[in-house]
């Protein structure tokens, strides 16, 4: 005898939620960990011994460990000194509101933009070497990197911080003022002490940040490998052998668990008041004043590092010709190739955001608003929990593994699940939250006017959702506009966006296009001129139009050769033979093309570590 | 009539109510009284429909409601909290129901129901705009232009201070009277159940304590559960006013 509601609508949603993650989520990770103790045919530990006896992983380790934790240490710091000033100071309003839009800004971009934006700053030719007249320091390495990851997690801990701050009950400080503490004591008893909590976390998710990313090493890590830039070598460098890169991968897992738990773990001690408590700040000039003044200098440091991003396609030559031109600006808008990255990465970002909202907000519905079981509701949790503790680059090369070979290989498509599944967490938890919060009584008050559980939904709840579910919107959006670290793996000739363009164009180390592309992010980019001889060929011989050609670094078209093997999307490669012959010996994916090169000299080589080399041409056979 | 038999309801092994039977007449006023934890939510929910029994029946009107599903069942009420929907005023509030149902009250019923609880001027307002009265009568607006069969109100004057107090209860009255609408409160506040019903049911630990009207539990109550905790509350009251008035200071108000 049952007279409750079925909650079917609920369950359905259920159903494809869960539905989605064993294909895009488990299955992947999985494959991934077979792959890394597959050894000969065989199964074995001895991928792991081989990663972890080598000396390259293990510096590469203790690099990640020391860099990521200096600059989680020097970013908290940071954090905490700008929401000290908006919070406890008297500087003006507009300033305070300008420190908070100030300092979200580096969001918008690319990290990969980021190491550029540096070499352009402080590198010899740079902005701000060229003011002062001497280089400030060496940044390729641990310099470049620190100041990298530091503008990266500036904007994250600053909101962590920021917002906790605003929700210390500000009456303690009355009550340990009248009780006679000294400013030292009330300080670190009244706004250190209820931030412990939040300060570890911002701590804890700025290392998390550091130590996945791959776009800051990937342009000034120089000499000073990091775990993730051993890991793209491995899967996609010179020697690519996916079975340690899967190793190295399942130990690129073990930190971010652990701070994914350690982040579950801190959870418990933040503050929830849930009233901000406003009381007049006590006058004192000097304070104002240095807080006021070393927030400002912070935010100029950051900003100014991205002003040559600005500044660099707007000049003629940087930094010998410095007159303003819109030369490199048009140069974009007439490039064919260059518009549709654009549009790629607009279609992908906005399609992201679509399925993502969608899906974090069915999600949210059967854990927030049905009265499933709380076992049922768990899985969902977990899944969050999961999504959040997988590296996107650690998805990104386990989506390579198992959908090589598929219809989805270079799609949009699968771009768009990864990024869907890979910023899954976050806002789920936002709407989540948003949905908790709302009155519990509402479904049952509108089945009894008549509504439908559907209905409900579209003329209730959805409305008073509607200011997060824009916000997870914009999250999903700007996300996909700016990853990099997955999609790398998995973008196509036809299906690239701009961050993987950029990584690509780096290559051939076209810093014009690289900025104008990341202004795109906010604009649009240029093009290629290694390739235009090429180009220019196949148009007079009247194929215009009938082509495209993509442009690799040497070790990632390897990788990609070794790979993908026939499956590869190219029907023609022109590669060193050094990898062609072993990606025949691998995968005897060529036909020979018997022609007389006529090379008029070699080409330079564009790695540093780059094998002997003797362009050949070879069609694959499909 | 409603009538309830044998009613039984536990969860995860917890007896919530056990065995409750009694019987509600057309148009009685019935509050539901009894300390927090005591069952009395869940006997509510039982007759609305949004639990299901594990004994027993409820009838209404001699006729089996438990295999009903909520909706269906006609009974409606208002939440403590209201439950008003924050992305339409007053008026669309007021009105939701009829765009599932449209000819379930007609237009000068609305207005009639808008005027009898002195909303007119609050119809555009925001729900957030509305003080605590003005909501509960807008709640309680948007329940009776359903036309309910039984007007079930949970704790309809908790969150309410002094004068609106008395004002929304002579509403209740009035509506209840004027519909010959079976109405049933849950409240925690024996002052409130006494003074705004036909009838009380007092409930403890899950079984029926004593069910009458409010004089037959002053003059005879049936036990010292009632005594002691119903009661008493009263008496202590009634003292502090008594004692408040008998300073020699009579209250300067026209009677």
């Amino acid at each position: 005898m049952s007279t409750q509601r079925k909650e079917k609508e609920i369950k359905g949603i259920f159903v494809v939620v869960i539905a989605l993650f064993p294909v895009f989520l488990l299955i992947p990770i999985l494959r991934l960990l077979v792959k890394s103790f597959e050894e000969q045919g065989g199964i074995s530990l001895a991928n792991y011994v081989e990663v972890l006896t080598s000396h390259g992983f293990m510096s590469a380790f203790a690099h990640s460990l020391i860099i990521s934790s200096v600059s989680a240490v020097l970013t908290t710091i940071l954090a905490f000194l700008l929401a000290y000033t908006i919070h406890y100071t008297n500087i003006p309003k507009a300033y305070k509101g300008f420190i908070r839009k100030a300092a979200v800004v580096p969001m918008l971009l690319p990290t990969i933009t980021y190491g550029f934006a540096i070499i352009y700053s402080f590198g010899k030719q740079g902005l701000i070497t060229q003011l002062l007249g001497r280089r400030l320091f060496e940044i390729y390495g641990f310099n470049g990197l620190l100041l990298g990851y530091v503008i990266y997690t500036l904007p994250i801990s600053f909101l962590l911080v920021s917002n906790t701050m605003q929700y210390i009950d500000k009456k303690f400080t009355v009550v340990s003022r009248i009780m006679g503490d000294r400013p030292l004591t009330t300080f670190a008893s009244t706004v250190v002490r209820p931030l412990l909590g939040t300060l570890a976390a911002s701590f804890v998710q700025c290392f998390f940040l550091c130590f996945t990313d791959y776009g800051i090493p990937a342009s000034v890590g120089g000499e000073y490998d990091v775990v993730a830039t051993v890991l793209y070598n491995e899967m996609l460098g010179s020697i690519p052998n996916f079975n340690t890169g899967s190793a190295v991968a399942m130990l690129m897992l073990i930190p971010s668990v652990v701070t994914i738990a350690l982040l579950h773990y801190l959870e418990k001690y933040n503050i929830r008041y849930n009233k901000i408590s406003n009381i007049e700040i006590r006058k004192n000039a000097p304070r104002d004043i240095i807080f006021g003044g070393l927030s400002g200098l912070i935010l100029l440091a950051v900003l100014s590092v991205f002003f040559v991003i600005f500044a660099v396609p707007m000049v003629e030559n940087w930094p010998y010709q410095m007159n303003f031109t819109w030369e490199h600006v048009q140069a974009v808008f007439a490039d064919r190739s260059l518009i549709s990255v654009y549009e790629n990465s607009l279609l992908v970002a906005v399609l992201t955001a679509l399925l993502g909202s969608l899906l974090t907000y069915g999600a949210a519905l059967t854990t927030a608003r049905s009265r499933l079981p709380g076992k049922v509701k768990q899985v969902i949790e977990n899944i969050s929990l999961i999504t959040n503790t997988i590296p996107g680059m650690v998805i990104g090369i386990a989506y390579m593994l198992i959908f090589s070979g598929t219809p989805l290989q270079n799609t949009l498509a699968i771009i768009i699940v990864c990024n869907v599944i890979h910023f899954f967490s976050t806002p789920y938890l936002m709407i989540k939250n948003s949905l908790e919060k709302m009155n519990a009584s509402w479904e049952t008050t509108a089945m009894l006017m008549g509504d439908t559980w559907l209905k409900t939904i579209v003329r209730v709840v959805t409305p008073n959702a509607m200011g997060t579910i824009l916000e997870v919107f914009s999250y999903y959006f700007v996300n996909a506009m700016v990853t990099v670290s997955a999609v790398i793996f998995i973008a196509g000739a036809r299906t690239m966006v701009i961050t993987t363009k950029i990584k690509e164009l780096q290559y051939y180390t076209k810093f014009n296009e690289i900025f104008v592309l990341s202004l795109l992010i906010l604009y649009t980019n240029a093009d290629d001129e290694a390739i235009e001889a090429m180009k220019s060929t196949l148009d007079e011989n009247g194929y215009s139009g009938q082509y495209i050609v993509q442009s690799f670094g040497t070790s990632e078209l390897g990788g990609k050769l070794l790979a993908e093997g026939t499956n590869i999307e190219a029907d023609l490669v022109t590669m060193s033979s050094f990898y062609l012959d072993s990606a025949q010996e691998q995968q005897n994916m060529f036909k020979d093309l018997t022609f007389d090169p006529h090379a008029l000299e070699e080409y330079p080589s564009s790695t540093r570590q780059s094998p002997p080399r003797r362009e050949r041409s070879f069609s694959t056979q499909r | 009539m409603l009538e309830i038999r044998n009613l039984k309801k536990s969860y995860d092994g917890v007896t919530i109510l056990h065995d409750i039977n009694l019987s509600i007449e057309d148009g009685e006023i019935v509050s539901i009284l009894g300390p927090s934890g005591c069952g009395k939510t869940t006997l509510l929910n039982l007759i609305l429909g949004l639990t299901d029994a594990d004994e027993g029946e409820i009838l209404f009107q001699g006729k089996n409601v438990l295999d009903i599903p909520m909706e269906a069942r006609g009974f409606n009420i208002v939440f403590q909290d209201y439950a008003l929907f924050p992305n339409l005023n007053a008026y669309k509030n007021i009105t939701y129901g009829l765009k599932n149902k449209p000819d379930i009250s007609t237009k000068q019923e609305v207005e009639d129901m808008i005027d009898l609880l002195g909303l007119r001027e609050h119809l555009d307002k925001k729900i957030e705009q509305l003080s605590g009265g003005q909501k509960q009568r807008v709640a309680l607006a948007r329940t009776m232009v359903m036309k309910p069969k039984i007007l079930l109100l949970d704790e309809p004057l908790s969150a309410l201070d002094g004068v609106i107090k008395e004002s929304i209860k002579d509403k209740i009255k009035q509506i209840a009277r004027e519909f010959k609408l079976t109405t049933i409160i849950v409240t925690h506040d024996p002052e409130e159940a006494l003074t705004l019903s036909d009838k009380v049911l007092i409930v403890n630990n899950g079984t029926i304590s004593q069910f009458g009207a409010p004089d037959e539990i002053i003059q005879t109550p049936d036990n010292e559960f009632v005594k002691e905790f119903i009661l008493n509350q009263l008496v202590i009251k009634k003292n502090n006013i008594f004692t408040l008035f008998s300073q020699g200071m009579e209250p300067r108000v026209a009677m």
